[in-house]
């Protein structure tokens, strides 16, 4: 933000003659940003030949060292991992719901334009077509299907104020179906991205009533409440995220020794008690962004404490939190990588066990570039999007 | 609020709210307590039908496990000593060692992540479009993606992908980058060296820690004068510490400073993750700067880089302060990643350790209760800092 500030001020500074040519314009551009004092021309003399060294050292390997076809043999593996193939049906379905809460997200949190709609279009093609070779015309046509549904879900949610209202229900209504649909091959089979997605999902709802519990909690006028909850964010932010997965893992069968509880479940226990000590942190700054007025306001109407903070505190203070919220969720599925400690196989695991087949075992940086560039498109697509609610919240509350 | 809402209500009504704040407060110590004893005996239980009890016993048992690297603190009678962990050492000292781990990644991140942080998070707003456009893509390419796939692929991508020890790439004359682990140049203690030398050096240092945290100006200049006389005349003396170059075998290399293979990979990695954040950190409290100030220094004929270094710079280092303290403790946390490459951090040897003689819970607390106090001891290390940079201010 502040570099595009800056830059439009040495614009508007500067003099910009209308109609020069092109290349005048862009030896004007260069003298300005590249070449405009003698420390930014030694700069921009040092990382210009590193810059193309290194860019022509990528493209030398991306299309003539690097072989891609280890990426096609071993793609369902890292999507979906030991999942059973007769019950392949289900992870479509799930592909469908998922692209569909994506396009409900990404048209709720910003205003599609064209443009963005058509790239999306054309990427959800270019999948199909990627995956075409490999499964065949039947998934490449799913796989465009769901794109498209993703589109139309984020029209849908673009057009009208009422998806905003439905976005959570609609959210735990489509958890609800994914688990239903996903669970019955067992939990012990869910694996690669998919797991990543779902245990993400999960954890991102699940923390939130705990987490807004913990906030009130904090501020609570009981001493007991207060201590308690101040006591339990403290000790969990002050841990690592893996020790309370691995430890919550280890303590589960102890707790109920009959049961067999998936590690799933375990692992999502962990990363809910974690974070949750999170959200409550972001609702408390939340809690203390609001007006002392407003909470006064209210009592003096005569309402109840509940009402007073369900009815006036919660929504007021949810606007001000859901960019951090947003946030969250990628330090979530990020942390997800994490639940190799108990023996799941996310996407990273997932690769790293293709890589861990001797066959397979000089393609090291065909898989994991191929990782990093999943990875690096959701993680961009989320701070993206709280970024951009970010500045829409920003833009109604002036 | 309460003694508006006092006012209105009747004795009696108040003595209703009391009794009932007074239940609620039972009710959920109560439920608390109930909850934790519940979870207390059903584990006591489950232990009880694997013939195990809760004890902190197992610590002075011999540990029966090698650590590629650690040290750890033995007791020569009442004398401390600090000395490499062996083997036959117990579960207590191995987990002193894995302690030790953490912290040398912890405490060498910390210093190098808030040097390139700040470079980076300049480099943002740079004037340079180049230089601003590649710190802004490395910043989200570290923010955007999972730590774990950052430092897996530092060792298994980078690290384990230098050539063979006997091959070794020497940069600089003594730079040593081998798989076996990467081999600085060190500093070695000169065995015949004369006390009246050490006196000195250790009075030197002395001096300068007094000149930083003494606060008269005039006073911290001749104790600086003073250091740099006594180490003009320990080097007369004979200087007591000597550089001592790494020399490359078929193996490795001997002398210097041995980094192994594990400990690189998870420093670089954490080093360029934590880099990203501080970046964030300073480039947002620059921008946060008020726009006055470099108009001010403008008009006053400041450049852009004394303007940043003499004036923006000062107040921003007060402002990050409390951020960049929570970025520390993330950065102590994120060690335990440590266990993916394995690398002996204090979670990598809980978890061999509570293997070994399934101590999960006794192990737990110890591990809990250690990263409770180093974050505790970080944001108390900060929050002097931040005293004493206010306090700073105010005296000017």
């Amino acid at each position: 933000m502040g570099h595009q500030r800056r830059h439009q001020y040495r614009h508007s500074a500067g003099e910009h003659p209308r109609g020069c040519a092109m290349t005048a314009a862009g030896v004007t551009w260069l003298h300005r940003n590249l070449f405009a004092k003698p420390f930014d021309i030694a700069l921009s003399l040092i990382t210009i030949p590193l810059l193309a060294w290194v860019l022509y050292s990528l493209a030398d390997w991306v299309f003539l060292v690097a072989r891609w076809d280890v990426l096609f043999d071993s793609l369902r593996v890292l999507m979906i991992g030991i999942y059973p193939v007769d019950q392949l049906w289900r992870t479509w379905f799930a592909v469908a719901v998922l692209a569909t809460l994506f396009g409900l997200g990404l048209g709720l949190c910003m205003r599609p334009m064209a443009a963005s709609l058509i790239t999306l279009a054309i990427l959800s093609g270019a999948i199909g077509v990627a995956v075409e070779p490999v499964f065949g015309a039947f998934q490449a046509a799913l796989t465009v299907g769901c794109g498209w549904l993703g589109l139309a879900a984020c029209l849908v949610a673009s057009r009208s104020a009422k998806a905003k209202r439905f976005a959570l229900p609609i959210m735990l209504v489509a958890l609800v179906a994914l688990y239903l649909v996903l669970a019955p091959p067992g939990l012990e089979s869910w694996g690669g991205l998919l797991l990543s997605v779902l245990l993400t999902l999960a954890a991102s709802v699940l923390t939130l009533p705990l987490g807004i519990l913990l906030a009130f909690g904090r501020q609570s006028r009981i001493a007991s409440v207060r201590v308690l909850s101040t006591g339990y964010i403290e000790i969990m932010r002050s841990i690592p995220l893996i020790l309370v997965v691995y430890w919550i893992w280890v303590v589960v069968p102890l707790l109920a020794p009959d049961a067999t509880v998936p590690s799933f479940l375990r692992g999502l226990a962990g990363f809910t008690l974690f974070f949750a000590a999170y959200v409550a942190e972001y609702f408390r700054s939340g809690l203390q962004a609001l007006p002392p007025g407003q909470v006064e306001a209210a009592r003096s109407l005569g309402m109840s404490t509940w009402s007073v903070n369900v009815d006036i505190v919660l929504p007021q203070a949810l606007r001000v939190v859901v960019p951090s919220l947003v946030g969250q969720i990628l330090d979530i599925f990020n942390g997800a990588t994490l639940v190799f400690i108990i023996g799941l196989t996310d996407f990273l695991r997932a690769g790293q066990m293709i890589l861990a087949d001797p066959q397979n075992s000089s393609r090291i940086y065909e898989i994991y570039v191929f990782l990093f560039a999943v990875y690096f498109t959701i993680g961009a697509t989320i701070t993206y999007a709280s970024r951009r609610l970010e500045a829409f919240l920003a833009r109604g509350s002036r | 609020m309460e003694m508006t809402e006092a006012r209105f209500v009747s004795v009696s009504q108040r003595r209703l709210v009391r009794v009932r704040r007074g239940l609620i407060q039972t009710l959920i110590v109560g439920l608390v307590v109930v909850l934790v004893a519940w979870l207390c005996l059903s584990v006591r239980s489950a232990l009880a039908a694997k013939g195990i009890q809760f004890s902190f016993g197992y610590l002075w048992t011999a540990a029966n496990l090698s650590l590629s690297e650690g040290w750890t603190v033995a007791f020569d009678g009442l004398r401390p000593v600090v000395e490499p962990f062996s083997s036959s050492d117990t579960n207590a000292e191995a987990l002193v060692a894995g302690l030790s781990n953490s912290l040398k990644v912890a405490i060498a991140a910390i210093v190098f992540s808030t040097v390139f942080g700040t470079l980076v998070g300049i480099g943002r707003l740079s004037g340079n479009w180049l230089v601003r456009n590649l710190s802004f893509g490395l910043v989200e390419c570290v923010r955007n993606t999972p730590l774990l796939i950052q430092i897996v692929f530092w060792y298994f991508a980078v690290v384990l992908k230098f050539p063979p020890a006997n091959a070794a790439s020497h940069w600089l004359g003594s730079l040593i980058a081998s798989q076996a682990g990467v081999f600085l140049p060190g500093l070695t203690v000169v065995d015949d060296a004369q006390p009246i030398a050490w006196l000195l050096v250790i009075g030197a240092a002395a001096s300068l820690l007094a000149a930083f945290l003494l606060r008269r100006r005039a006073a911290g200049l001749w104790l600086c004068v003073a250091s740099v006389i006594a180490v003009v005349a320990s080097v007369w003396l004979g200087f007591p510490v000597s550089v001592d170059l790494p020399v490359s075998t078929r193996f490795g290399a001997t002398g210097g400073i041995a980094l192994t293979p594990e400990f690189t990979a998870i420093l670089l990695a954490i080093v360029v993750n934590s880099s990203a954040y501080v970046a964030e950190i300073v480039r947002g409290a620059i921008d946060a700067m008020p726009r006055g100030q470099w108009e001010a220094a403008s008009a006053l004929g400041l450049s852009r880089s004394s303007t940043l270094r003499d004036i923006i710079l000062p107040q921003v280092f007060r402002v990050v302060l409390p951020s960049l303290g929570n970025r520390y403790i993330s950065l102590t946390k994120d060690t335990s990643l440590g266990i993916a490459i394995g690398y002996p951090d204090l979670f990598n040897v809980y978890g061999t350790v509570s293997n070994q003689t399934g101590r999960n819970l006794e192990g737990v607390l110890i591990v809990i209760l250690t990263y409770l106090i180093l974050s505790w001891a970080i944001s108390a290390g900060i929050n002097i800092v931040i005293r004493r940079v206010n306090t700073l201010g105010g005296a000017r």
